[in-house]
């Protein structure tokens, strides 16, 4: 909604921009001189069920300053498991992973031994701190996987490669208030690592309107004949929900003079970021060709 | 709670006036009362119209619907009755009884009577009124001055009077003595615009060919208004000419007006009707037409807006007239994109008042006005036949209100009267549907609000130099269970030490029950009014101000300086990342807080001449706290803050001159302290979860301080404007405006960009831009009248 207001927005401010061609050039760079800024840890740390745990722990830095982020190497990272073990993740940064960004594979600070196993209603603990006494904390739980009632698609009456379809997810909230959902279309196969690239589509959504009934999410007409597109639907904390809502608020702020700046929500107590456990269902379907 | 001081507000009111013994002032022999309506040659009414009697050294001005009254002793009289752009002109009357006096007065200049380039209250008038903060602006003074796109706003008019802010650059928003845009209560022939904006507030709704004048009143505010705390904006409309039938227009760079005019049944009545029309979409849809088929090509989405405005009045009899008010205007933006999407928004406002004006007797008048206003908006999102998904927002009232007005004598004005308004909030409507049917769903979140308020107030001559007003005003306000109310106090005080030089003091408090539910920098269509509820509780301000008056070179200058000082309670905000749009718990999403501002305005102004205009200068200060709450740090932490529109300095100057018969030169100069902003300080990065942001280099988030801890640069700004009258009878003209003259890159916004090196596309650095929106536009309006 709000992303369709500012295009319309701007679409009416570029209106008024055409009026203007040729009188100058509007924009130029100015020195901003920006008064000391305090860094904070940023964690982030997105747990999933038989995969080994990993999280990147990151500060924030001046907004001029080095473009790469900067990784603390004084950082100690606990995890605290549903029964209450502790798990230390060893520091073992894959510095690749910040320079070759395309890949899809993540940077990560820290990282565990062992497969996490976790089953919905696990409560997970975070541990993070430095040396100059910088201390990070946070708690997830994990929830029930919703599954993925259908997927479908639907072509319209074009031809050749104007011909393009649709498609749809569908599943069904459960009763009680409050869910939240993240859903990734990935077009591509698997086996080549498709679910690692840039989703099709990728939505935030929340129960508040449809509580308890079936949710039909679709696309615009984008995908062609025999695409191969994957559903991942994770159920997520609202903490995540909101987490991403505000870095997206606060990322349209920066050169919107429409949005209001926004503070960053996350979960994570003494400084920046999430910590949760991704909890998904997943569906495929190859269109017709 | 508000209720208990009701006592002391009553002691209050009796000692500024209301109900002030009358005995020591009754003057010897009878008096009569003499009354009627000031108009124009065309047979529109004049608002502030002063009417004279030189030899008593007594007069007043005739009120906002051009009605005058006025107590005399029995015996022969000389009238004066002026205005300002009109022939004076002077009558004799032989009063024996209560007598109906309407005058008529000639314009002075041209056909077009733009000539005269005055506004049109005296400064004689302005020194000696109790009525402080007020600016009444005649659409003759605005259409003279240079205009953005030749567009004459009468909103950007009032910008430039001291103790005004504008939002941002080129928009119609108006901040008052430190109030936000939503704090201002404007009015169309007494009913209520909730939207006065075109365009995302680059242009204001009201049409100049239709506007006849605008009352800015910033403080001192009359009983019979309120509802909101900051300032009122009442717009009157022409009334038609009574005497012919007249079709004026114009055709500018980005609009056309037309309006028609004329008498109705001889004279007995008269009718206005006035449209206007952007037409960017026909030049955007040539563009798409012309890049239809190329690569890369992306439509430019259509947006136009219109506006239409009609108004008839109709004299049923000696003591009857009856007005009928239209407004509808619409913007329409939309787009259809090559995947089958499309996209409309739709929104407008929608008013209609009927308004009868029946006089008991000379000395008592009576207007009693029901009125409907709407303001909506919609936002349909459709893909083929598959999905749509419509949103909306609708805010409608029903008003009914009277007012009396009785003049005793010529010591006491008497104002009383009552309204009652119901308020459909429909704070969210959405519906979403799939074309096989699997989904369909509706919401539709509304409230219903009751408001009313009764008041009375007493301007009172208590000697030749002391002037008093005080009214009282009881405002109550029901939603579902939820009800609120609350007693405002109005006083004013003038002291007159010689004939130029008087003294004035004053006090308002106001209440609020409405707010509009906005989380953005700016006014948007898509705001929404939201009404007193729950945790929502009623805004509440108070105001002194107190200034003096000086009348310098034999009566050609006016120098006035307020000093004011107003605070409030109940200031509204949103948490950050408040959920606006078809929220059933909308309520848990505001945050309360107080506000406070204070400030000295200094204005110079020369009315008559042929070089006339003004020079403001204002100093103020805004002020915000909102404590931590409702589970967020409030703002800022619950430090004080100021506003995004606290500007500490705000000069302007406009002058008027006419070279000769056919030319007008007008200039207007602007110096102000730049906006508040918030800029990141800092910025981190985020991942996010596996299969999601692959690419180069991810956008950073920023990390922002304190609210608007960031000033942009100062705003300075020159327009320069020629009326050239043409055609032998002068009843045309050509209106060149050249806006930012000299060329200003003012900031509009100031953001940080990802510098990348163009051969990788990865990110090297970031460098701070600053954006301006308008550089010199110079413009070139046609106005006819046949």
């Amino acid at each position: 909604m709000s992303i369709l207001l500012n295009r319309s927005t701007f679409g009416a401010l570029a209106i008024v921009g055409l009026a203007l061609a040729g009188c100058g050039k509007l924009q130029n760079d100015i020195n901003v001189p920006l008064p000391a800024f305090s860094s904070d840890l940023v964690v982030e740390c997105y747990l999933r069920p038989g995969q080994v745990p990993e999280l990147a722990v990151t500060t924030s830095v001046p907004y001029i300053s080095s473009v790469l982020p900067q990784v603390p190497t004084d950082v100690t990272v606990t995890l605290t498991m549903p029964n209450g073990t502790l798990v230390p993740l060893a520091f073992s940064p894959n510095y690749r992973a910040l320079i070759d960004t395309t890949t899809g594979v993540k940077f990560h600070s820290h990282i565990g031994r062992d497969p996490l196993v976790a089953r919905a209603g696990d409560v997970f603990k975070l541990d993070v701190v430095d040396t100059k006494g910088r201390h990070a904390t946070a708690t997830t739980t994990m929830l029930a996987p919703i599954p993925i009632d259908s997927v479908s698609y639907q072509f319209n009456d074009k031809t050749g490669s104007e011909r393009k379809a649709i498609f749809l997810t569908s599943f069904r909230d459960p009763p009680a208030l409050d869910d939240c959902y993240r859903l990734q279309l990935h077009k591509g196969s698997p086996a080549r690592g498709a679910l690692l690239k840039n989703p099709e589509q990728d939505m935030s959504i929340e129960d508040r309107l449809l509580n308890g009934q079936e949710f039909v999410l679709g696309t615009s007409y984008r995908f062609y004949p025999g695409d191969t597109v994957t559903a991942t639907l994770y159920h997520t904390e609202r903490a995540m929900f909101r987490f991403r809502q505000s870095v997206r608020d606060a990322r349209q702020a920066n050169g919107n003079p429409f949005a209001q700046p926004s503070a960053i929500y996350g979960n994570v107590q003494g400084g920046i970021g999430i910590f949760g456990v991704l909890s998904g269902t997943t569906a495929q379907k190859i269109l017709a060709k | 709670m508000i209720f208990s001081s009701a006592r002391r507000y009553y002691l209050l009111l009796l000692i500024l006036g209301l109900g002030w013994p009358q005995a020591g002032w009754a003057q010897p022999g009878p008096r009569f009362t003499i009354s009627g309506t000031v108009r124009g040659g065309h047979g529109e009414t004049l608002p502030g119209a002063s009417v004279a009697v030189p030899a008593l050294g007594t007069g007043t001005a005739a009120d906002s619907l051009g009605h005058y009254s006025l107590s005399l002793p029995a015996g022969r009289h000389q009238l004066v009755i002026a205005f300002i752009g009109y022939q004076q002109i002077v009558r004799e009357v032989n009063l024996n009884k209560n007598q109906r006096l309407s005058l008529n007065l000639e314009e002075s200049g041209n056909e077009l009577g733009e000539v005269i380039v005055e506004g049109s209250v005296t400064l004689e008038q302005k020194l000696k009124t109790t009525q402080m903060g007020v600016e009444h602006l005649s659409i003759k003074e605005a259409k003279l001055l240079p205009a953005l796109f030749g567009e004459v706003d009468i909103l950007k008019t009032l910008q430039l009077k001291p103790g005004v802010q504008s939002g941002g650059e080129g928009t119609s928003g108006l901040f008052v003595r430190g109030g936000s845009a939503d704090q201002n209560l404007v009015l169309l022939d007494n009913t209520v615009v909730y939207n006065p904006n075109h365009l995302f507030g680059l242009f204001s709704v009201f049409n100049s060919d239709a506007v006849q004048s605008v009352d800015l009143y910033k403080s001192g505010f009359p009983a019979q208004f309120g509802g909101r705390l900051s300032s009122v904006v009442d717009v009157k409309l022409r009334e038609g000419n009574r005497q012919h039938y007249v079709a004026t227009g114009g055709v500018g760079l980005i609009s056309s007006r037309l309006t028609y005019e004329g008498p109705i049944n001889k004279g007995k009545g008269s009718f206005i009707v006035s449209g206007r029309r952007t037409y960017f979409d026909i030049f955007t849809r040539a563009l798409n037409r012309a890049n239809e088929g190329k690569e890369d090509y992306s439509p430019i989405p259509d947006y136009y807006f219109y506006d239409f405005n009609a108004k008839a009045n109709y004299t049923l009899g000696e003591k009857d007239q009856v007005f009928l008010t239209g407004y509808l205007g619409r913007d329409i933006f939309g787009f259809s994109s090559p995947n089958g999407f499309n996209f409309s928004f739709q929104w407008g406002n929608t008013i209609g008042s009927l308004r009868w004006n029946h006089t008991f007797s000379p000395k008592l008048f009576v207007n009693t006005t029901v009125s409907v206003s709407d303001y909506k908006y919609t936002l349909t999102n459709q893909l083929a036949n598959v999905f749509s998904f419509n949103l909306g927002s609708q805010i409608t009232d029903y008003t009914g209100r009277t007012d009396f007005e009785y003049t005793p004598n010529d010591r006491h004005q008497i104002k009383v009267g009552a309204m009652l308004t119901q308020h459909r909030f429909g704070v969210g409507r959405l519906s979403a549907s799939t074309g096989d049917g699997r989904l369909d769903i509706g919401s539709d979140v509304h409230y219903y609000g009751l408001d009313g308020a009764v008041y009375a107030s007493d301007n009172y001559k208590a000697t030749d130099k002391l002037q008093l007003e005080g009214g009282l005003r009881l405002t109550g306000f029901r939603s579902g269970t939820d009800q609120y109310g609350g007693l405002e106090p109005r006083a004013a005080a003038r002291y007159a030490l010689n004939d130029k030089t008087s003294f004035k003091l004053n006090y308002a408090m106001m209440y609020q029950y409405v707010h509009l539910v906005t989380n953005s920098g700016a006014s948007l269509p898509t705001d929404i009014w939201y009404p007193s509820r729950l945790s929502v509780k009623p805004q509440q301000s108070q105001q002194v101000s107190g200034g003096a008056s000086f009348l310098l070179g034999g009566g050609k200058y006016l120098l006035t300086n307020e000093l004011y000082y107003k605070w409030g309670r109940n200031q509204v905000d949103f948490r950050d990342g408040a959920q606006l749009f078809v929220n059933p718990d909308l309520d848990q999403e505001f945050i309360f807080g107080k506000s406070w501002a204070y400030g000295n305005e200094l204005y110079l102004e020369k009315k008559t001449g042929k070089t006339t205009g003004w020079i403001g200068y204002t100093l103020a200060w805004s002020w915000r706290n909102f404590q931590p709450q409702n589970g967020t740090n409030g703002v800022n932490g619950g430090r004080d803050f100021h506003p995004n529109y606290d500007r500490r300095h705000n000069l302007t100057v406009v002058v008027l001159h006419q070279l000769n018969k056919r030319i007008n030169l007008t200039a207007s100069f602007i110096y102000t302290s730049g906006n508040l902003t918030t800029l990141p300080l800092g910025r981190f990065g985020v991942q996010d979860i596996p299969g999601s942001s692959v690419g180069i280099d991810p956008r950073p988030v920023p990390v922002y301080p304190d609210r608007n801890s960031y000033r942009l640069i100062p705003y300075h700004r020159l327009d320069l404007g020629v009326v050239y009258k043409i055609g032998a009878r002068r009843d045309q003209d050509l209106t060149l405006s050249i806006y930012n003259a000299y060329n200003r890159r003012n900031a509009y916004f100031v953001f940080f960009d990802t510098v990348r090196d163009k051969a990788s596309g990865r990110t090297v650095g970031f460098q701070a831009k600053q954006v301006s929106l308008f550089p010199v536009i110079p413009s070139l309006t046609y106005n006819f009248r046949f």
